[in-house]
């Protein structure tokens, strides 16, 4: 029972940080109700799943479950929620400097506003892949979907993403050709100067 | 887009293509100025999601370990802790909302009652029911036929084993409303709470005295668990249900007592029909470390004073 415990505690501290940065994407921010549904999705496993399972497949197995918790949230979205999300946000201590604050703050919300324009299961896939780095065959575990439709969901979000940086940024295919590749951080800064 | 080649790309940004895929798209791309563009463009759009930062605070990530660890044994939903506050809140407001309307009729009621008493018996008024033992059944006026048995024989205040004193509850008399009782409902359940919870405390710290007076050198010593471990199965349950009491009625105090015991008496709960000594040794150690047997004590007698 101890070791159980400690092993569940091994892969708790070990993936549920990334649940939740995973989750708050999927969601378009609201952190508290990320970390709601990842604790709820980790209470699950510990419940049910746990023992039953190799170790390897719990992590694909959190990220099923969340996933369809976030769907449930998704369709019974209110206002009160997201009220009370971000007053709990508003009123989280902060240990950084504020212009780092500020900073990360702003990177963060522009890459939640560019994903919120994909459909879910494209948003889903391309988190899986880009921050959670799992493989195609793994992504297909985790959505039950099959290799081929992962590497085109995740193509197909690339694409629009794409298109859609660059119909903000008023760069045309044609004169794209010889634009110099910018930094990330620059783009950002150059997307937020446009949406203002 | 003039090649067939984006889809690659992608793939080949993720790992998944084959080795001559691979060095096909690569051969491509030193030729192609649009998919050069197009890879530079998913590197910097990779580069954009991960640089998104989020990480709870290391104190929020351990309450959440601890409750998934703690409720998964008691069986209470993890998220509902975090708003059972404001449910439970809601509950108790619907409560006293309700037990006011309650009052209210039950004191027009009474207020209609008293005067056709009055009418009816002019010379011997209705007696004003209430639940103060000073009022002795016996002497009320038989308004009904009906006898009532053993009345006279009734103590004041009926001897109770409970070191808990609570004002008796005076029985309804046959033809009486049950609801003339003036005291309001939330109290009556407020004492019942402390009184449970006085009791709990006092039981509680029995329990954790005898764990800690059991002998680990003797053989028997599993035999000798058992019956901590049975009455901590029993306190577990009781002390749920009064924390959640407590969390609702505010009572801070009460709640973070209960709240520290409840993980020692699962604890003492889930020890095995033989324990061995570091497990029991550990759980004393707990009880000592914070100090939880003077608390029961302070606190039981407290809500025993304060109900007298």
């Amino acid at each position: 029972m101890a070791s159980e415990d400690e092993e569940f505690t091994m892969l708790f501290q070990d993936f549920y940080p990334s649940l939740c940065r995973f989750l708050e994407c999927l969601l378009g921010g609201r952190a508290p109700l990320a970390q709601d549904l990842a604790q709820e999705s980790f209470l699950q496993l510990h419940r049910t799943a746990w023992g039953t399972m190799p170790v390897g497949e719990a992590r694909f197995w959190l990220y099923r479950v969340a996933r369809n918790m976030a769907i449930n949230e998704f369709r019974k979205s209110n206002t009160r929620y997201r009220l009370f999300d971000r007053v709990v946000e508003v009123m989280r201590p902060r240990a950084r400097n504020p212009e780092q604050e500020y900073e990360t703050q702003e990177r963060n919300a522009m890459v939640l506003e560019m994903l919120q324009t994909l459909p879910e299961d494209q948003r889903t896939a391309l988190l899986l892949r880009e921050q959670e780095q799992l493989s195609y065959r793994e992504i297909g575990q985790v959505l039950n979907i099959s290799e081929s439709k992962v590497k085109v969901d995740i193509f197909r979000a690339r694409a629009a993403l794409r298109e859609r940086w660059n119909r903000t940024l008023g760069i045309s295919r044609s004169s794209h050709k010889d634009a110099k590749v910018q930094t990330p951080y620059l783009s950002l800064r150059a997307l937020a100067a446009k949406s203002q | 887009m003039s090649c067939n080649f984006p889809e690659k790309i992608s793939s080949l940004i993720d790992g998944e293509l084959s080795a001559t895929e691979a060095r096909e798209v690569e051969r491509h791309l030193l030729s192609c100025s649009e998919c050069q563009q197009l890879h530079a463009d998913f590197l910097n759009l990779r580069t954009q999601i991960t640089s998104f930062e989020t990480s709870p605070q290391p104190e929020v990530q351990n309450r959440a370990l601890k409750k998934i660890l703690a409720s998964s044994e008691r069986g209470v939903p993890a998220r509902g802790l975090r708003w059972s506050f404001g449910t439970r809140a809601i509950a108790f407001a619907s409560l006293l909302i309700v037990g006011e309307i309650l009052g209210l009729v039950v004191y027009f009621n009474l207020d209609t009652q008293d005067k056709n008493t009055a009418v009816v018996q002019a010379p011997s008024p209705m007696p004003v029911a209430t639940a103060e033992p000073s009022v002795d059944p016996s002497k009320q006026p038989d308004t009904k036929a009906t006898p009532e048995p053993n009345k006279e024989n009734t103590p004041r205040r009926a001897p109770s084993p409970a070191p808990v004193k609570r004002p008796p509850v005076r029985e309804p008399k046959p033809g009486e409303q049950f609801a003339s009782n003036p005291v309001p409902p939330e109290r009556l359940r407020s004492a019942d709470a402390e009184t449970m919870t006085a009791l709990h405390f006092e039981k509680s710290e029995t329990l954790l005295r005898s764990f800690r007076n059991v002998r680990m050198d003797e053989p028997g010593a599993a035999a000798e668990v058992k019956y901590e471990r049975t009455h901590a199965r029993q306190l577990v349950v009781q002390n749920m249900m009064l924390r959640r009491e407590a969390d609702a009625s505010g009572d801070v105090q009460s709640s973070s007592l209960l709240e520290s015991l409840e993980p020692i008496l699962i604890d003492i709960a889930n020890l095995p029909d033989k324990p061995d000594r570091d497990a029991v040794r550990t759980i004393r150690e707990r009880v000592e470390r914070k100090n939880i047997v003077p608390l029961l004590r302070v606190n039981s007698t407290a809500l025993a004073r304060a109900l007298d």
